[in-house]
């Protein structure tokens, strides 16, 4: 069992490593602090955050996201065809991102995060996996004002997402994960999501996986175990019943399991933990199994994210795979 | 008929952010800030009076977030460490750790307070229930039902008390209730706890998102009134209440609270002739989209403006020659 987390962590911690991003990122907006000073800042604090996870005893880290608004402004910001926008409300959370507005044919220009996930494996002796927006909820959440169609936008997200996970493995990351909330929440077009995610996949050279949260994933699960990715990860607490669902699937992939609750500070108990543990080992017998919490840990204030993170570690490993 | 309002929130003015800033540092006493948001509470009534609103609001000059400011006078919520709303916008979220109680009124004395310096009526402004649970973690209650039906019996107290102390008019703002469609049957039966029995007139407003889901539901809400943004979707609302018999007062938002431009009075009027003919004159308030706190003092003046002139112009073409308001009630014959 590998214990992760899903993608971002909380930039700022007044308990931790400090809240000086808020105040360097608001220099940086009034033009008192250069690009520079700014990425210095990013750097300590996604430094700071790495080693917060190596020492809580993760085994698969991510960089924390540290210079994310959002899980799709950076990546429509660094291609072409995006216009950032007002802000809208991220799926049923009271918190908000730039919707992008397509208006003519987005297009890759060159690696957008692979700087910052050199850095990143440098800064760690654990493995550190990439997040991608999937190419399915960069459309679903975006503005099309260029195809005014699902699909051909889709399709085309899904190409140009894959040829930056293609560039994220070449500097070196040996697992590159596309987060997909939108698949699952509301009506999803399923054939299309697992079309664009295929395309998204597709000779990545590493292993890739995909995370989907905050939905249900009845009748989709299934879908997904057809798809080309490796790890399928689902949320069990946004939906309980999603562990269900997957007792009814024929678990075909690498299951990555979100088992506690990213979005409200209170804290699972172990046995809680064990009880998920024992019911999803059962389900993936022989393949990998990860376990982390159900989403991105930036909902949370930073002390209560944390305690999730050693919360998880140790029901990890005291768990002995159920053999009572 | 053509009431006017406004949503509940007024910008603070300069000196009142300043000295928000200095108490939070210590500088500043609870009696000096008190003095300051009496201040600015008392030349908020008079510009509402001065530019003829008809409804007043105290303009919410002591308060923060709408859920936060709740949070902090009610038992059983502990303020989080910084989380982050969107860019670089941080903020403290309330978190539930006990059974949550009202140790004492939260708003009636300010209520009091502003109703003491006007003749006009006061809204009463309360937060419902489900934005309060849906805006703060919840480490208490064992589910979000629990403790949204929780909060709806505290929140129910403040309702009542606020009635005793003469108000007319009670607003308890449910922002939160169109982000999980699914949960409108919970919002609703916790606004009905809150709304029971109360004779005055209650009301709630509601805004963001996804509308389309909730719409059917909206007549089921517990309330006198239903106030909406109409502004910020070009009235495309209206499209969604045509030809349905709705039979509770409509707060009818009609200028845009997140834009600087200052609508004209011609657009505002063209505006409420469209809504005039899916809805009754009497059934109609007039009010901007939302809380005016996030323009600055002189726009959100310039829009309260807009919208009193163009309710009384309206007003004056419906109560005015005879042959107006044949032609009127003809083309609103021709719409039912």
């Amino acid at each position: 069992m590998i214990t992760t987390v899903v993608g971002n962590y909380p930039k700022v911690a007044e308990a931790g490593y400090s809240t000086k991003l808020i105040g360097t990122m608001t220099k940086w907006q009034r033009k008192e602090l250069s690009g520079a000073q700014l990425e210095e800042t990013c750097r300590e604090i996604t430094t700071a955050v790495l080693r917060e996870q190596e020492q809580a005893g993760l085994d698969l880290l991510t960089d924390g996201q540290i210079r994310w608004e959002d899980l799709v402004t950076p990546i429509a910001r660094a291609l072409n065809g995006f216009e950032i926008n007002g802000l809208s409300r991220w799926f049923n959370n009271n918190v908000y991102y730039r919707r992008p507005i397509l208006h003519s044919t987005p297009v890759w220009k060159s690696p957008i995060l692979a700087e910052q996930y050199r850095f990143a494996k440098r800064a760690t002796t654990k493995p550190v996996k990439a997040v991608l927006p999937g190419p399915y909820t960069f459309a679903t959440v975006s503005e099309d004002r260029f195809y005014k169609k699902a699909r051909p936008f889709a399709l085309k997200m899904a190409e140009i997402l894959n040829q930056e996970a293609k560039a994220l493995a070449q500097v070196g990351a040996p697992l590159i994960q596309f987060d997909e909330p939108a698949i699952g929440f509301g009506k999803t077009d399923t054939k299309l999501a697992v079309e664009a995610l295929n395309i998204a996949a597709r000779d990545v050279g590493t292993k890739t996986a995909v995370s989907t949260y905050f939905g249900t994933l009845d009748g989709i699960v299934s879908a997904l175990m057809r798809s080309a990715v490796d790890i399928v990860g689902v949320d069990v607490v946004s939906e309980p019943k999603a562990l269900n669902v997957l007792k009814r699937t024929k678990i075909t992939k690498e299951l990555a399991v979100g088992c506690l609750d990213a979005r409200n500070t209170k804290l699972e108990s172990v046995a809680e933990l064990h009880g998920i543990f024992r019911a999803v080992r059962k389900l993936a017998p022989r393949g990998g199994l990860y376990v982390n919490p159900n989403c991105g840990l930036e909902f949370l204030p930073h002390t209560q994210a944390l305690a999730k993170v050693k919360r998880l570690v140790e029901a990890a490993r005291s768990f002995h795979g159920g053999k009572h | 008929m053509l009431l006017t309002t406004s949503v509940g929130s007024l910008p603070k003015p300069d000196y009142l952010t300043q000295a928000r800033a200095q108490a939070r540092r210590g500088e500043l006493d609870a009696a000096g800030l008190r003095a300051l948001e009496e201040r600015s509470t008392r030349e908020w009534v008079k510009i509402q009076e001065d530019l003829g609103i008809d409804i007043i609001v105290d303009g919410e000059q002591y308060r923060g977030d709408m859920v936060a400011y709740f949070a902090e006078h009610l038992g059983g919520f502990k303020q989080s460490e910084l989380v982050r709303s969107y860019g670089n916008r941080y903020y403290r979220k309330p978190i539930i750790m006990n059974t949550v109680t009202r140790p004492k009124p939260v708003t009636v004395n300010w209520w009091t307070f502003a109703q003491s310096l006007t003749t006009r009526p006061v809204k009463g402004m309360l937060t419902g229930p489900y934005t309060i649970m849906d805006w703060s973690f919840n480490e208490h209650y064992p589910s979000r039902r629990a403790a949204t039906l929780a909060i709806a019996k505290v929140i129910r107290e403040e309702v009542k008390d606020l009635e005793r102390a003469g108000a007319q008019y009670i607003q308890v703002d449910e922002p939160a209730i169109s982000t999980r469609p699914e949960e409108m049957d919970l919002a609703i039966e916790a606004l009905g706890i809150v709304t029971k029995g109360i004779r005055a007139k209650t009301l709630t407003h509601i805004c963001y998102g996804d509308f389309e889901t909730i719409g059917p539901k909206l007549a089921r809400l517990p309330v006198d009134q239903i106030d909406l943004e109409f502004a910020n979707r070009n009235f495309e609302l209206l499209d969604f209440f045509r030809g349905k018999r709705f039979a509770k007062e409509i707060g009818l938002g009609v200028v845009d609270v997140h834009s600087h431009r200052i609508e004209s009075r011609e657009e505002v009027v063209a505006n409420l002739k469209k809504a005039l003919r899916v809805f009754k004159p009497e059934q109609i308030y007039v009010d901007p989209d939302c809380g005016l706190k996030t323009r600055t003092p002189q726009e959100a003046i310039d829009k309260l403006r807009v919208v009193v002139e163009a309710a009384r112009e309206v007003r004056e073409t419906l109560t005015g020659g005879s042959g107006r308001r044949g032609t009127r009630s003809r083309s609103a014959a021709v719409s039912r």
